[in-house]
């Protein structure tokens, strides 16, 4: 279906290509000094357009792990590779949105201002940018408020810009940390909603970080349960729950509550 | 290298150029001297008392200022203060005076005044007491308007208000506002001697580069600098050692 | 935004105030030689207005003001640049600015005198180096405390160090910097007085110190009343620029 969201994510690839994970981490581990480490040994595969939930207490190294994938840190020991290269530096191609989204805005810049950056780090030209900035911030619902200023806008508000710049840099890998953690609960669940149909619709792979098990479960069709000293993955389980997925409907679905019911556990007993 | 340490290093270097380039004769002696001619300057100056004299008549005059700033200031800031009727009729008058550069009250003093202490005093309280009349009024605005209530279900006179009340809970941003008129009181006093005034270091300095002993000069600027800075440390240690000084916000 | 009544106590107290005065010159309860008044002190001003004596020195003042003070602000913003974003110029240099902070920027006179002898390039010197203190030292701190998540998304974004640096650190700094800059055009004014004053260089300056020795006290007051204005009108407009810079700020 060729929709606005395909300015999103250019899909192009060959059968090979096609088969290759988006993301690989192999034996990862992250220690400071001669500290307790903060993650152990963490090895798991992320395919292509999957929608991957990393759920975990705090301290468990999620974000840490995350910010490996973004390039931002090296592990000290095992690789991170993306689409079979390792992972050395941030890359374009995986787009961050980060959890304390008013640090994250450029807050002397609009709303159209703020996804105008990646737009103009990624070269585009003048006219091609307006085009663009318009669709993307239709597509997040931001249309009217173009020429706000982000503190002009509520968190919910602030997030999406942040979404819309990052999805402006059209990345084959979308990395979330905890993007709704400061939300309230109803804006939670809309921008779960919205963030869950735009993956569908792009095919965009997206590593999800959040210390919430109902939202990882809601939105993942793999979710990693991290344990924390040291961050080691605990449980790896795939949700089969068909999209789209609906708020009500899902959270009473059965498959939802027996994950649900099984994970719980995990995160409360270690 | 520690921390502290780098702070030294371009200071060291700084003087050991300036030394040896001296002395290569890569630098004019008369205009720029060197450190060990200014270091014996500066002790000259203190064994026959004249950079003490003139500190001490640089400070006279910048304590002078500041105490009739502050007596002026906290008392116009109080009224201004707890009186917002007062303070709206009065603003356009200070709006209109408080751009006046102090500097530019100088012939008035001198006309006023001749040279001397008390020229110096009176353009030093000009611009000190803006800072303390804003920082006044903004302390006592800040008051928290219940300890008013209680000073008013007590029956306490104005007199005792103002003792019991009012000051003790205005001393912390008036703290503040004292710190930078310490740091405004030098500062002009300085400038005042520097053009016209024949006391203080200001004159001192000028006196010794027109004399061409410009060795005299830097030694004096160097002592300035120092009398600056401790002046400084001493207001920050002061304003933070008082209770609600350092926490109450600017 | 309140509503804006009419200030009538304001206008009374400055009415009643400038009476005052007025009645107390006319009735020589104060001494006319020392206190001119009012009606005396606006009638010159007219006149210096009006046969043009009174622009030439106002604008030597500007002009030698705006200048010391634009040089200060690209020395000031430069220099911050390169010393706030690096950790280690500023473990190396910040000590001996904190020393230099204090420092009166008028007892520099004297030996700028010593190299530049009683001219214009002393005064623009003394202006320069006066009034680079605070711009440069906001800048420092305004370039020091570049929120470090808009780095990442700078690194992110892949952005080259002359994009990071145009885009994200330079209007990131901006707030300090202008607040910086405001305070050193005021130093600015005041230092083109003093050396306007020390090396009877043309300018209102010299006016005043020269209507002072001729005890023509109403030229005085006349060229105090203009000095505040230039002060007022000065502070004024950057308070205005910063306004529009920087609109995009909360409240």
């Amino acid at each position: 279906m060729k929709t606005a969201l395909s300015i999103v994510h250019d899909a192009a690839s060959t059968g090979s290509e096609r088969a290759q994970p988006a993301v690989r981490v192999l034996d990862v581990s992250m220690q400071y000094g001669s500290a307790a480490p903060v993650l152990a040994s963490v090895s798991f595969d992320v395919k292509q357009g999957a929608f991957l939930c990393i759920v975990g207490p705090s301290g468990c190294g999620k974000t840490t792990l995350l910010r490996m994938l973004a390039g931002l840190i090296q592990p000290t020991g095992g690789t991170v590779e993306f689409f079979g290269a390792p992972v050395r530096e941030p890359s374009r191609d995986r787009a961050i949105v980060f959890q304390d989204y008013t640090k994250a805005l450029l807050p002397w810049r609009t709303v159209a201002g703020n996804v105008s950056l990646s737009l103009e780090a990624c070269g585009i030209p003048e006219p091609e940018r307006q085009n663009r900035i318009g669709q993307l911030l239709a597509t997040m619902g931001l249309s009217h408020a173009a020429d706000r200023y982000p503190h002009q806008l509520s968190g919910g508000m602030q997030q999406r810009v942040q979404i819309a710049r990052c999805l402006a840099q059209k990345p084959r890998l979308l990395l979330m940390d905890e993007p709704f953690g400061a939300l309230d609960a109803i804006t939670r669940q809309g921008l779960q909603e919205e963030v869950a149909r735009l993956a569908l619709e792009s095919g965009t792979t997206v590593v999800f970080i959040t210390h919430d098990l109902e939202e990882a479960i809601f939105l993942g069709d793999t979710v990693i349960v991290l344990a924390a000293n040291p961050g080691r993955i605990a449980e790896q389980i795939d949700v089969d729950i068909p999209r789209p997925r609906a708020q009500l409907e899902t959270r009473e679905n059965p498959q939802f509550l027996s994950t649900r019911h099984r994970l719980f556990g995990l995160l409360q007993g270690h | 290298m520690p921390g502290w340490l780098k702070g030294w290093v371009l200071p060291v270097l700084l003087f050991i150029g300036w030394e040896a380039g001296s002395r290569a004769g890569w630098l004019p002696l008369d205009s720029t001297s060197r450190p060990s001619l200014v270091y014996k300057a500066g002790l000259d100056g203190f064994k026959d008392g004249s950079i003490l004299q003139a500190t001490w008549q640089t400070l006279e005059a910048a304590m002078l200022g500041l105490a009739l700033a502050t007596v002026t200031g906290v008392a116009i800031g109080i009224m201004l203060g707890l009186s917002s009727r007062m303070e709206s009729a009065t603003r356009p008058t200070l709006d209109a005076l408080r751009p006046i550069p102090s500097v530019a009250l100088i012939p008035l003093a001198l006309m006023l005044f001749g040279f001397g202490l008390m020229l110096e005093a009176t353009v030093v309280a000009f611009a000190c007491f803006w800072p303390i009349l804003l920082m006044t009024i903004a302390a006592v605005r800040g008051i928290e308007p219940r300890l008013l209530e209680v000073a008013r279900t007590l029956e306490l006179g104005t007199f005792e208000r103002l003792k019991k009340i009012i000051l003790p809970a205005a001393l912390g941003r008036l703290m503040i506002g004292l710190r930078l008129a310490v740091a405004i009181s030098l500062v002009v006093a300085v400038t005042v001697e520097v053009v016209i005034n024949p006391r203080g270091l200001g004159s001192t300095m000028m006196a010794a580069q027109q004399s061409l002993r410009s060795d005299v000069m830097y030694a004096q600027l160097v002592w300035l600098g120092l009398v600056g800075w401790l002046l400084n440390a001493l207001t920050h240690r002061a304003v933070r050692a008082w209770p609600g000084g350092e926490g109450a916000p600017a | 935004m309140k509503a804006r009544k009419f200030n009538f106590e304001a206008v009374l107290f400055v009415v009643g105030l400038l009476v005052c005065w007025q009645l107390f010159a006319e009735f020589k309860l104060i001494s006319p030689i020392f206190f001119p008044s009012p009606a005396k002190t606006l009638t010159t001003l007219y006149e210096r207005a009006a046969d043009g004596s009174l622009w030439p020195p106002l604008a030597n003042t500007t002009v030698r003001m705006i200048y010391g003070w634009v040089f200060a602000c690209v020395c000031g913003m430069v220099l911050g640049l390169l010393i706030g974003i690096s950790r280690n110029a500023r473990e190396y240099l910040e000590p001996s600015l904190e020393f230099l902070r204090p420092l009166p920027a008028s007892a520099i006179i004297p030996v700028a005198i010593l190299f530049f002898g009683l001219s214009d390039s002393m005064s623009t010197a003394v202006i320069a180096f006066g009034s680079v203190w605070p711009v440069l030292l906001a800048s420092i701190h305004g370039f020091a405390q570049i929120e470090p998540r808009l780095l990442e998304v700078a690194a992110s974004l892949r952005l080259t160090r002359a994009q990071t640096l145009w885009k994200i650190v330079i209007p990131a700094a901006m707030p300090d910097v202008l607040a910086g800059a405001r305070v050193s055009l005021s130093i600015a004014l005041i230092l083109a007085i003093v050396t306007e004053m020390q090396a009877s260089l043309p300018g209102l300056g010299q006016d005043i110190l020269l209507a002072q020795r001729s005890f023509k006290s109403a030229q005085l007051y006349a060229g105090v009343v203009m000095l505040g204005l230039l002060g007022f009108a000065a502070n004024a407009s950057l308070v205005w620029a910063e306004r529009r810079l920087l609109r995009w700020r909360p409240n």
